[in-house]
């Protein structure tokens, strides 16, 4: 799945435990800039976020420092943060309670607002929207972990979406970016859940799709660190700022996992250098979505700006991450044939509804389903 | 009662002098929605067995916090499923495991323990499931030489705390206090549940040691933490009441025994009001428990003989029924809290002849 469930550690804390992240230019105004926050995978109408976290935002100016075989962003040191926090739910609604939450913009301003209200809250140049959604995202894990133990594609026609009908906890953003952000128009921007007090401790981070699921989990290919479960040292790190202590180990995980990848159409599209290195691998390494505000919003953008400096032409879109992207075929082409193929079809072409264009942009969450006894 | 040193899933590690803990009620009703999230998938064959070892884990762990029987039977009629449906599939074996034990089927327990192992479970995750059900048995040597090299290869809040509970459980007091606050200094995870669950067992060495104050002081804690903890929130009620605080007692325990399907409170409800002098009101109590008793001791006799024995000798004032169950209970399990049970039955049935 995207990032659910994504490490031992994130099992204890469910609301703390983000499984995903979208980045768009708002549908129809350019000038706003909107990123979502999913997290709690699979969760019941009761779920709520926790009182103990906080659920941040973090922007950095970026910038394109190289293209070709050894393309690159360059990312500023300085960083503009938004961060959610919330209160215990005061009611007893069994289903979808209102929890008092509140959030901080990078100015200092506290605004709070209900949580599962569709009108969100507001403040001058900010909208925010938090409380149980749609589950956007989309995949059959059967198929996926049915191809890592048997080696060979096991994708079906039509497939069997694990997530069908499920719901998430989602915060929304949306802002002018030019007057919060200012510089522009590239962004990085991540988000993570933080232990709350004195000194925030990071529980996750998460940026691109499927880095610590489908690129890091599998420990079978890793001949260097076959028995680390890798994913709970990576979830703590700062996304922008690496332990070199650790990189080689990141490095030799995805290395492994996306040569396997690259390894089931029978050709190899991404040749490693003399020292086993992928070529996504650095690119993926900088763990955050890339979006460039001065380009259209596009409903396929996710990775085009990055393979756009691979190839050293310009990017035509957005990049980012739209809700409603098929971005597992998007990452199955790219990692097992570059784009040199046909676009890998993993058979679930839809989540249970999709998302709209219009704020909080995520569905409504889904009923229930009856429990099959 | 069923096995209430359920493990629960827990964060790794800092200090926690400065920790901040989701509330315990956020904690609960998020327990009950990761179980809402996953119940409606929890029987079908195509559904993960990841997921469906999760669920059972889950129903068990809510159990242990709520004091709900209902909720083990759940993990073990799915644990039971899960076999079925994943017959060559460790963490299916590994999960019955779990809920076998819970029942204090120890032999049923190890038994499928053996055919994980067949099927290349991780011995590390062998190992510490065999240390569970050796302590569940009172083989606290076996147990003992597993969780101290599990802590010496990997201190973390989890190997600690079990070192710590199984240090508790077997008389090592000293030991097993310094092991939870080294355990505790590990912790980084935002959940009050593992931390409440530690605090109870603490709390319930310091009973057994009949050091009220500081089983008082650990059970309270263990409250604040998550106020819903039941089986907390029924030991707190037997120390106050051991403490002469019938009354304090009463209120911690009628809400329990009103409401959970344990009738361990209705018990001690019973007990108390029979001490107090109000026979009616007590047998009101009794009879509750008692036709409870009699219910799960048919459905999971290894599980209840000990509590139901102990009831018996108490309220219930039926002591060969008592008897018999401590011989049952002492046939599964030598602990020293077994023997002392099957030695109070003895007792009250006039001595050695009843041995």
């Amino acid at each position: 799945m995207s990032d659910h469930f994504s490490g031992p550690r994130a099992l204890a804390d469910p609301a703390a435990d983000l499984i995903d992240m979208f980045a768009f230019p708002a549908p129809g105004n350019p000038k706003n800039l909107v990123v979502v926050m999913d997290a709690f995978g699979k969760a019941g109408p009761s779920a709520v976020f926790s009182d103990a976290v906080i659920y941040r935002f973090r922007f950095r100016r970026a910038r394109i420092a190289a293209t070709g075989p050894d393309a690159a962003f360059a990312v500023d040191a300085d960083e503009v943060a938004f961060d959610f926090t919330f209160d215990v739910p005061k009611g007893n609604e069994v289903a979808h309670p209102r929890q008092r939450a509140h959030y901080r913009t990078p100015g200092g301003e506290t605004v709070s607002f209900d949580t599962n209200d569709e009108r969100g809250g507001s403040s001058r140049d900010v909208r925010v929207f938090a409380g149980q959604r749609s589950e956007p995202f989309f995949l059959d894990v059967h198929t996926i972990l049915e191809t890592a133990e048997t080696r060979q594609l096991a994708f079906k026609k039509t497939g069997s979406d694990t997530l069908y009908g499920t719901n998430v906890l989602a915060i929304v953003l949306e802002f002018e970016w030019a007057k919060l952000l200012g510089g522009g128009p590239m962004f990085a921007v991540v988000c993570e859940t933080l232990r709350a007090g004195p000194r925030p401790v990071r529980i996750e981070r998460l940026g691109r799709p499927e880095i610590k699921n489908v690129s890091m989990s599998f420990k079978m290919f890793d001949l260097v660190n076959r028995d680390l479960e890798i994913r709970d040292l990576y979830n703590s790190e700062d996304a922008f700022a690496l332990m070199p202590d650790y990189v080689g180990a990141y490095r030799a995980r995805l290395n492994a996992n996306l040569s396997f990848w690259d390894s089931l159409d029978g050709k190899i599209d991404w040749p490693v250098d003399e020292s086993g290195n992928h070529p996504l691998t650095s690119l993926l390494l900088a763990d955050f979505l890339v979006v460039d505000v001065s380009r259209p919003f596009h409903e396929t953008s996710y990775f085009e700006i990055e393979q756009a400096m691979l190839a050293g032409r310009p990017h035509a879109t957005a990049g980012g991450r739209w809700l409603n992207e098929d971005v597992m075929d998007s990452i199955f082409t790219l990692y097992i044939n570059g784009g040199n193929g046909p676009r890998i079809n993993d058979g679930i072409d839809a989540p249970i509804v999709w998302s709209s264009k219009v704020f909080p942009y995520l569905a409504p969450p889904n009923p229930p389903k009856v429990t099959a006894r | 009662m069923i096995a209430a040193a359920y493990a629960a899933p827990a964060a790794r590690a800092s200090d926690t002098t400065e920790a901040v803990l989701t509330h315990g009620t956020i904690a609960l009703r998020n327990l009950d929605a990761q179980i809402e999230g996953l119940e409606p998938d929890a029987t079908l064959r195509s559904a993960r067995v990841e997921e469906r070892a999760r669920l059972i884990d889950l129903l068990a762990l809510r159990g242990s916090i709520l004091g709900s029987i209902s909720d083990y039977e759940r993990a073990q009629e799915l644990a039971h499923l899960l076999v079925r449906d994943a017959a060559a599939d460790a963490a299916a074996f590994l999960a019955r495991a779990r809920t076998r034990a819970l029942f204090h089927r120890f032999g049923d327990a190890l038994d499928d323990l053996d055919v994980a192992e067949r099927l290349a479970a991780e011995a590390e995750i062998l190992n510490r499931e065999r240390a569970a059900v050796f302590q569940g048995l009172g083989r606290y040597d076996e147990a003992y030489a597993i969780r101290v090299e599990d802590a010496r290869r990997c201190p973390t809040f989890e190997s600690l705390g079990a070192l710590s509970t199984l240090c508790a459980e077997s008389g090592d007091a000293e030991r097993a206090l310094r092991l939870q606050a080294e355990s505790l200094r590990r912790y980084r995870g935002v959940s009050p549940l593992p931390l409440a669950v530690l605090d109870f067992q603490i709390g319930v060495m310091w009973m057994h040691y009949g050091e009220l104050d500081r089983a008082r002081h650990h059970l309270s804690a263990a409250r604040l933490y998550v106020p819903a903890y039941a089986p907390a929130q029924g030991h707190l009620a037997e120390v106050e009441a051991e403490l002469g605080n019938a009354e304090s007692a009463i209120a911690l325990l009628k809400p329990l025994a009103m409401t959970s399907d344990d009738p361990d409170y209705a018990a001690q409800v019973a007990r108390i009001l029979a001490d107090a002098g109000s026979a009616e009101d007590s047998g009101y109590w009794r009879n509750l428990a008692a036709t409870r008793y009699d219910e799960l001791v048919a459905l999971h006799p290894e599980a209840f003989a000990d509590h139901a024995a102990d009831f018996w000798l108490g309220a219930g004032a039926d002591p060969k029924k008592a008897l018999r169950l401590a011989r049952m209970n002492f046939a599964i399990r030598k602990t020293p809290r077994a023997y002392a049970l099957l030695s109070r039955a003895v007792a009250a049935n006039d001595g050695a002849n009843a041995w």
